[in-house]
């Protein structure tokens, strides 16, 4: 038993590693990476600070609330560009995935494996905005550990979440050959909702609706308002409530959908 | 006991219809049309440890699916398939630590990574012993000369050195059944008889079973005692090598180097010329008809013969004859 759970953990941990791996085969990505998001950074801080002229809140948000959170959500939004989708429409395409599922394990837990270890990699990358952000743009962070244990606790739940459902949109790739199209609706869709370009506190309450209603949300909104301190502590037994129920409902139908999709598959060639 | 029993599978793939241009996608959209199309065509056959088969069919002849039904990878439409007593697809992961896979096409090995880096992952991921790991390692890449490639990158490999390496991959964890699908495809002589000589090795010394597809009939009768054949989703044959040779190839060729020059030459009855050069020639014959013996004494008393030789009939005419339905031909008959 110990045996064969130290032989599962030893193969997840390389395909783990495996990521950390390949990230740092490409270091030039990184800088260009932090280039960009600097410049989105600085743009979104300078219209944040022009709406703002004039008025000192804008939906139950004062200038400084809205812009530590939209400065987090910016630094943790790399998590919401999963793109398993395409993943899956590539390796469909030229039958990788053939390679992916003759390997001597499961393929799901592989991917989460691998999914949160670049999740990880890329908030660590993000390290050099934090500080920009922090010196440059005046980002304001709590002191209070309880505060950033429930931001992580609800950031990993979060990102659990977002796997689990793009594994489901991902099996989309099974059924359409348009798979990147299907992939850039989705971080559209991600941003907006997902709450990044605008707190969802200031979106009228259908809307607020709509946005709660997908997972989105859950991964970048829910984490971000505690980081940033516009959700209490008090409201900690509802969020992780909420985020239990969409963990468990997601994980469930992920695995299932997956089984269905895969007796579908064609592999070309040969 | 057999490693490998395939009872009545069939493999059917829905393919969907479009007519062309945007009119016809757009109507894909609304009435999407599809078209079964039997790949794999109700086939049974059983595989005693330590074999080497060879799988062999036209392109599209269901090879590739088969295989990829056996490793667990697709799901037949109908029938069952036990490997090493196992349902490959619904216990793909214990049914994949116990065999190995080449696709000659598609690589397992991750293209950013050194050579070294992914043998060691996959050692990890199969849980090989380490030291066991360092005796396979070192064996393999002598008998493959892959050592001074271990720090190359796998995207910086030529074709014959990435296959290579994917046979090291596939084999460094002993798997007790290897898939070869077209190892060979693409690759220059002097690969291709390493890489076959290898296999034999792991075959010989491991008693490592093999399946082989492949369009290269050099690999079947170097590697090969048993043959399937496959056309259009049916096992047409499964048997020896040398019966089909027996049956098929009744055409042999002998070649005389002749002492002095031959005039215009008229062949017996079922034979015919196949080069004639002033101190050489060489005749193609049906063994149903002549014999070797009666051939040589005839040129014999033509002209001096030096020498002569008799090849073996060809493998590749024999496999055309019977992608060509010569099988069914003579079933019918």
């Amino acid at each position: 038993m110990i045996q064969a759970l130290r032989r599962t953990a030893t193969a997840y941990g390389v395909f783990a590693a495996l990521i950390l791996k390949r990230i740092m085969a490409y270091p030039l990505g990184f800088w260009v990476q932090f280039f960009t998001q600097f410049i989105v950074m600085a743009v979104t801080v300078y219209f944040w600070r022009g709406v703002y002229l004039g008025q000192e809140t804008l939906g139950s948000l004062n200038l400084r609330q809205t812009l530590t959170y939209i400065m987090l959500a910016q630094l943790v939004m790399p998590l919401l560009q999963v793109s398993l989708i395409v993943h899956f429409g590539s390796w469909l395409r030229d039958g990788q995935l053939a390679i992916e599922l003759l390997r001597p394990v499961d393929f799901q837990v592989q991917n989460f494996a691998q999914q949160q270890v670049g999740s990880w990699i890329l908030l660590l990358q993000q390290l050099p905005l934090l500080v920009v952000a922090w010196r440059l743009f005046g980002l304001e962070l709590p002191a209070d550990p309880k505060v950033w244990m429930a931001f992580t606790i609800s950031l990993l739940s979060g990102q659990a979440i977002l796997l689990f459902f793009d594994w489901i949109f991902a099996c989309l790739a099974f059924y359409t050959t348009d798979a990147f199209g299907f992939y850039l609706a989705r971080t559209a869709i991600a941003g907006f909702f997902g709450g990044v370009l605008v707190p969802l506190a200031m979106m009228p309450g259908w809307l607020q609706a709509v946005a709660y209603s997908i997972p989105f949300a859950q991964a970048i909104s829910v984490p971000v308002s505690l980081l940033s301190g516009i959700t209490p502590l008090s409201d900690l037994p509802r969020i992780w409530l909420v985020q239990g129920l969409w963990l468990i409902g997601l994980a469930g139908l992920s695995r299932l959908i997956f089984r269905f999709a895969l007796r579908t598959v064609t592999f070309q060639g040969g | 006991m057999p490693i490998i029993q395939v009872e009545n599978i069939s493999k059917v793939f829905r393919i969907s219809q479009k007519d062309p241009g945007l009119g016809g996608a757009i109507k894909a959209l609304f009435r999407p049309r599809y078209q079964d199309k039997v790949a794999v065509d109700g086939i049974n056959f059983t595989v005693e440890p330590g074999e080497v088969v060879g799988y062999i069919g036209v392109n599209g002849a269901g090879k590739s699916t088969t295989i990829k039904m056996l490793t667990g990878i697709l799901v037949p439409s109908g029938g069952q398939i036990r490997v090493l007593g196992r349902d490959p697809h619904r216990q793909r992961v214990p049914n994949a630590r116990d065999i190995g896979v080449v696709f000659g096409q598609r690589s397992q090995l991750w293209w950013d990574l050194a050579l070294i880096e992914s043998l060691n992952l996959i050692a990890k991921i199969y849980d090989v012993e380490p030291a066991r790991y360092k005796q396979l390692l070192d064996q393999f890449t002598e008998t493959l000369e892959l050592k001074e490639l271990l720090h190359v990158p796998i995207r910086n490999m030529s074709l014959g050195q990435k296959m290579r390496a994917e046979l090291v991959a596939t084999l460094i964890h002993e798997p007790k059944i290897v898939y070869l699908d077209e190892p060979t495809i693409g690759l220059d002589l002097i690969v291709k008889e390493r890489i076959r000589e290898f296999i034999k090795q792991q075959n010989r010394e491991s008693g490592t079973t093999v399946i082989l597809t492949t369009h290269d009939l050099g690999d079947i009768e170097e590697l090969c005692p048993r043959v399937m054949i496959i056309d259009a989703g049916k096992l047409i044959y499964d048997g020896p090598l040398g019966t089909i040779k027996d049956r098929f190839g009744k055409f042999r060729e002998i070649t005389f180097d002749t002492a002095g020059s031959l005039d215009p030459f008229e062949p017996p009855t079922g034979t015919q010329v196949v080069t004639q050069e002033p101190r050489k020639l060489v005749l193609r014959f049906d063994r149903t008809v002549t014999t070797a013996s009666q051939l040589a004494s005839t040129v014999m008393s033509r002209v001096q013969v030096a020498d002569f030789s008799l090849a073996e009939p060809d493998l590749s005419s024999i496999v055309k004859q019977i992608y060509g339905g010569a099988l069914q031909k003579e079933v019918s008959q």
